[in-house]
């Protein structure tokens, strides 16, 4: 890797006549097992690891104080009040959901249509999913004003209490939602790694470590049998969470579509959700995988195409989302309704213009700049945008939630909402926990799909074509005592 | 991702054509329709005619209501074959900017589709020039008599007036009819100079592309679909609108593969695996369309108010109602059912009567968005709606036949057809 020069590494050309190679460098088998299992295995965790580890988990420690406080006290910390009786909780969980969106599509989408570049990303873009909905379920969870009482969340038949919750509520739907999202995210992730972990176990130095990778791989022995096995049901498992990177969102849209009130009542929102939600969630994955490559020296597996790919994404999921926004201002006017156009005028001029144009600069026009392909291929250049692109999402849901409790129908009912300090510390604290499980995560399980990355190498193909044939012959399986490494 | 598995009932490769290196038969006879298309061209263009002329004698008898009624029935079918056009126009922009290299074999259909537009800007003609003449037989809005008696949609005016609304349709057409030409000639170019840098222009231009036509198509959707009853809204029709389109296509390119492979052509280039691939994207959109129209028809009765439910409820009155629930059905769950398993998408009888059924559900789709103004409580089916469809429809297909005769029915010097003969469904 130390011989690579900076034009090796760069693989976004156009050229349409081959397929660019999807590993840079001289690598094979062996050389991905090292590199990938080396940022894992290494006796002396890196410097910048414990520092990074020592701000979030500290930034963690505030949030669970902040919640510990929460339950002392009661919700009378937080800014919320009548009539805005949804404020940052809501916001928030909206937020990490939406965050949650893009490793589901990278492993379960991509891989229905064959995007075979994604093997390189998708593990980790899994793994932020299931701790950015860990972040999310935070919310629901310590918004309720008793929280002793947190498991009426749950449909729980109780026929002397006669305390089935009502189907007929959204946030029950969310219940749902969520849950299932997060539980075949979950199963999809742990069955992806067990090759992977299979291989750790294999490498392993100590007893220690042998036994705990032992027992998560679930006696992996790399067998024809269970490659058998595991490839159809990752093929399931892809067709059952397509259909739930559509659904979580859209039911969490339903939460404020189904309402009467001006500026939720809309019937795109759910697809709208669909796209912020991917949008906000691929820029998170640039966000992370630009820093992550960075460190561990993963740049010929995690390539520069990647980062682009995902920047064109970020292109259109943004774009879909301006097309929304354009689409409810239009219709406002159009419907003729003088609550709904109230409820857009107000948003981009009444009290909370400045989050409403956070939100269209970060959203709309910010990605635009994602058409120019030096910008799109720049590193420092996508950092900045995907870092916009969070920032405005979390002002959407902001915007979204406040503006149109904050003046409904009623001006004697008119309120403002602000957030208390409690409030900003704890969206704060929430990415303390997010960087925290993200940080383990790198540092004691593979960051990258080994066992699905070697499966698109040429070494992998069966009749030995290196080029031209990399999006159409099929590649065979790794040999066993390859994949083992 | 392909990977190979070999187990009984899906071992079906030995009559595909994925051998690796067997030659492909890319012979004049083989990729042009040649004296087939020309038959094509005569008997649809005539039936073409004689559609449109039994329409337009039909409509006469009837006197302004009858003209009225002519009118819907030639604006569902115009709306037809507009979406088949728009979702392939909507395919070849997809294709080019993923860098697609499973569908090259499928795509010159796309693109001759595609480059349907600007007969498509005749054939709006019948709707526009009445527009233009100030006759209000279509559009209530064009009425200046409902106008001063209506006060929701007098104040739509600066939007729904015949002026603003001829000055879209020449931006809307304009624009398919410059990008429908332009990857036609572009491509077919390619065949005779095999100039990768074509595929690199295409890919280029297919980005910006795609907003344009999310744009175009979203408002050609309102102005002629959604402003037949002017009064009702809804932020998600164009997306609605843009489902049934690309499942319209999507259901159209096997039935076209097919019926060109019974002609002789493509033999051998349209694999198994390529119907497998149609017929994914066939129920990826039957499910895509219910779940844009779930989520419309959900959240407004779910907030029951009465300016958005007065749309459904008038569908779900007296005779409308079993056209609801054939959409229910016929449009979503057992297609759904139907096209679940691998097996009928690789077979490819079982795909095109799949395929016929859709394209028959999306004309019922359309039919419950454009008719149910006309006639409150009663299906109002004509011998008009049938004869539209054979006039709109027989010029239609007589312009692709006409447009495929002599050139090749695959962009045979593609960089990425060997990509596309070789690929495998695991």
């Amino acid at each position: 890797m130390t011989t690579m020069t900076l034009a090796h590494l760069n693989d976004t050309s156009e050229d349409v006549t081959q397929r660019p190679p999807l590993v840079l460098g001289d690598n094979d088998f062996a050389s991905i097992t090292e590199k990938v299992c080396s940022a894992v295995e290494m006796t002396r965790t890196p410097k910048i690891w414990w520092v990074l580890f020592g701000i979030s988990s500290s930034v963690m420690t505030m949030l669970l104080a902040l919640i510990g406080y929460l339950f002392y006290t009661g919700v009378g910390v937080w800014g919320v009040n009548n009539p805005v009786g949804w404020g940052f909780a809501i916001v928030n969980f909206v937020f990490w959901v939406g965050i949650g969106h893009a490793g589901t599509l990278i492993s379960a989408i991509l891989y229905l249509f064959r995007q075979k570049w994604r093997t390189g990303i998708n593990r980790f873009a899994e793994a932020m999913t299931i701790f950015a909905v860990i972040c999310a379920l935070v919310f629901p969870g310590i918004h309720v004003g008793r929280v002793w009482m947190v498991w009426f969340l749950f449909p729980i038949p109780d026929q002397q209490l006669w305390m089935w919750p009502n189907f007929r509520s959204p946030l029950l739907w969310d219940v749902f939602a969520v849950g299932t999202y997060f539980t075949v995210s979950l199963l999809f992730w742990y069955m992806g790694l067990l090759p992977d972990i299979a291989t750790l176990r294999d490498r392993a130095k100590t007893k220690l470590r042998e036994t705990v990778y032992g027992v998560f791989a679930l006696g992996w022995r790399s067998s024809n049998r269970h490659w058998s096995r595991y490839e159809r049901a990752y093929l399931i498992l892809a067709a059952l969470a397509t259909p739930l990177v559509l659904s979580v969102h859209s039911v969490v849209s339903f939460d404020f579509a189904v309402s009467q009130l001006p500026g939720w009542h809309t019937t795109i929102f759910p697809p709208y959700f669909v796209a912020g939600a991917i949008f906000s969630g691929f820029a998170m994955v640039v966000f992370l995988a630009a820093i992550a490559r960075k460190i561990y020296g993963l740049q010929e597996i995690i390539t520069l195409r990647h980062l682009e790919n995902m920047n064109k994404i970020i292109l259109a999921t943004g774009s879909m989302v301006g097309y929304a926004y354009g689409m409810e201002f239009f219709i406002a006017w159009y419907g003729g309704n003088p609550y709904e156009s109230f409820a857009f005028a107000s948003r981009a001029f009444g009290p909370y213009w400045w989050a409403y144009w956070i939100m269209v600069s970060c959203n709309v026009i910010c990605p635009q700049l994602y058409w120019f392909k030096k910008i799109r291929t720049s590193v420092p250049a996508m950092m900045v945008i995907a870092f916009f692109v969070n920032v405005g999402m979390w002002f959407e849901r902001f915007v979204i939630t406040v503006t149109s409790l904050s003046a409904d129908f009623l001006p004697s009912s008119w309120d403002m909402y602000w957030p208390t300090w409690v409030d900003v510390c704890t969206l704060i604290g929430s990415f303390g926990l997010f960087f925290t499980l993200f940080l383990l995560f790198i540092r004691w399980l593979p960051m990258v799909a080994m066992a699905e990355v070697k499966s698109i190498m040429p070494q992998a193909h069966a009749h030995g074509h290196s080029t031209g044939s990399a999006a159409g012959m099929a590649p065979s399986k790794p040999k066993i005592a390859e994949v083992v490494g | 991702m392909c990977r190979k598995t070999s187990e009984g009932p899906f071992d079906d490769r030995e009559d595909t054509v994925s051998a690796p290196n067997r030659a492909i038969d890319l012979s004049g006879e083989q990729i042009t329709l040649g004296p087939v298309g020309d038959r094509v061209t005569r008997i649809a263009g005539a039936i073409g005619v004689l559609g449109l002329v039994a329409t337009a004698l039909l409509g006469m008898q009837g006197g302004v209501e009858g003209q009225a009624r002519a009118m819907n029935s030639y604006l569902v079918a115009f709306c037809f074959f507009l979406s088949i056009m728009l979702g392939a126009l909507f395919f070849t922009l997809i294709q080019h900017v993923t860098r697609a290299g499973w569908s090259v074999v499928l795509r010159r259909f796309a693109e001759a589709i595609a480059a349907n537009a600007p007969l498509m800007a005749v054939l709006a003609l019948p709707i526009l020039v009445p527009i233009a003449l100030g006759r209000d037989l279509l559009y209530v809005w064009t009425s200046s008599e409902a106008l001063a008696h209506d006060h929701l949609m007098a104040g739509k005016v600066g939007f729904l007036n015949p002026t603003f609304f001829l000055i879209r349709m020449v931006v809307y057409f304009g624009a398919w009819s410059l990008m429908g030409s332009w990857f036609f000639r572009k491509s077919v170019e390619q065949d005779t100079s095999g100039d990768p840098n074509l595929t690199v222009k295409m890919q280029s231009a297919s980005a910006p592309g795609l907003f344009v036509f999310a744009i175009t198509l979203t408002f050609a959707s309102l102005d002629l679909l959604m402003s037949l009853e002017p009064n009702w809204f809804s932020t998600m029709f164009g997306v609605y609108f843009f489902a049934g389109s690309a499942l319209a296509f999507f259901a159209t390119l096997p039935i076209v593969s097919y019926f060109t492979q019974k002609a002789g052509r493509l033999v051998g280039l349209i694999s198994r695996e390529h119907y497998h691939d149609m017929g994914k994207f066939v129920f990826a959109f039957i499910v895509f369309w219910a779940y844009i129209a779930f989520s419309q028809y959900m959240l407004y009765w779910y907030a029951n108010i009465p300016e958005e439910t007065v749309w459904f409820l008038r569908r779900q009155t007296g005779q409308w109602e079993s056209l609801s629930w054939l959409l229910l059905f016929g449009h979503f769950i057992v297609p759904f059912l139907a096209l679940i398993s691998r097996i009928p998408k690789r077979a490819k009888g079982t795909l095109i009567v799949g395929a016929f059924w859709m394209l028959l559900m999306h004309y019922a789709d359309l039919y419950y968005v454009a008719m149910p103004h006309l006639s409150e409580g009663v299906i109002p089916l004509s011998l008009m709606d049938l004869t539209a469809m054979l006039g709109v429809g027989g010029f239609f297909v007589a312009s692709v036949a006409t447009r495929l005769r002599n050139r090749s029915l695959v962009p045979q010097r593609d960089p990425r057809l060997h990509e596309s003969l070789a690929f495998e469904n695991f």
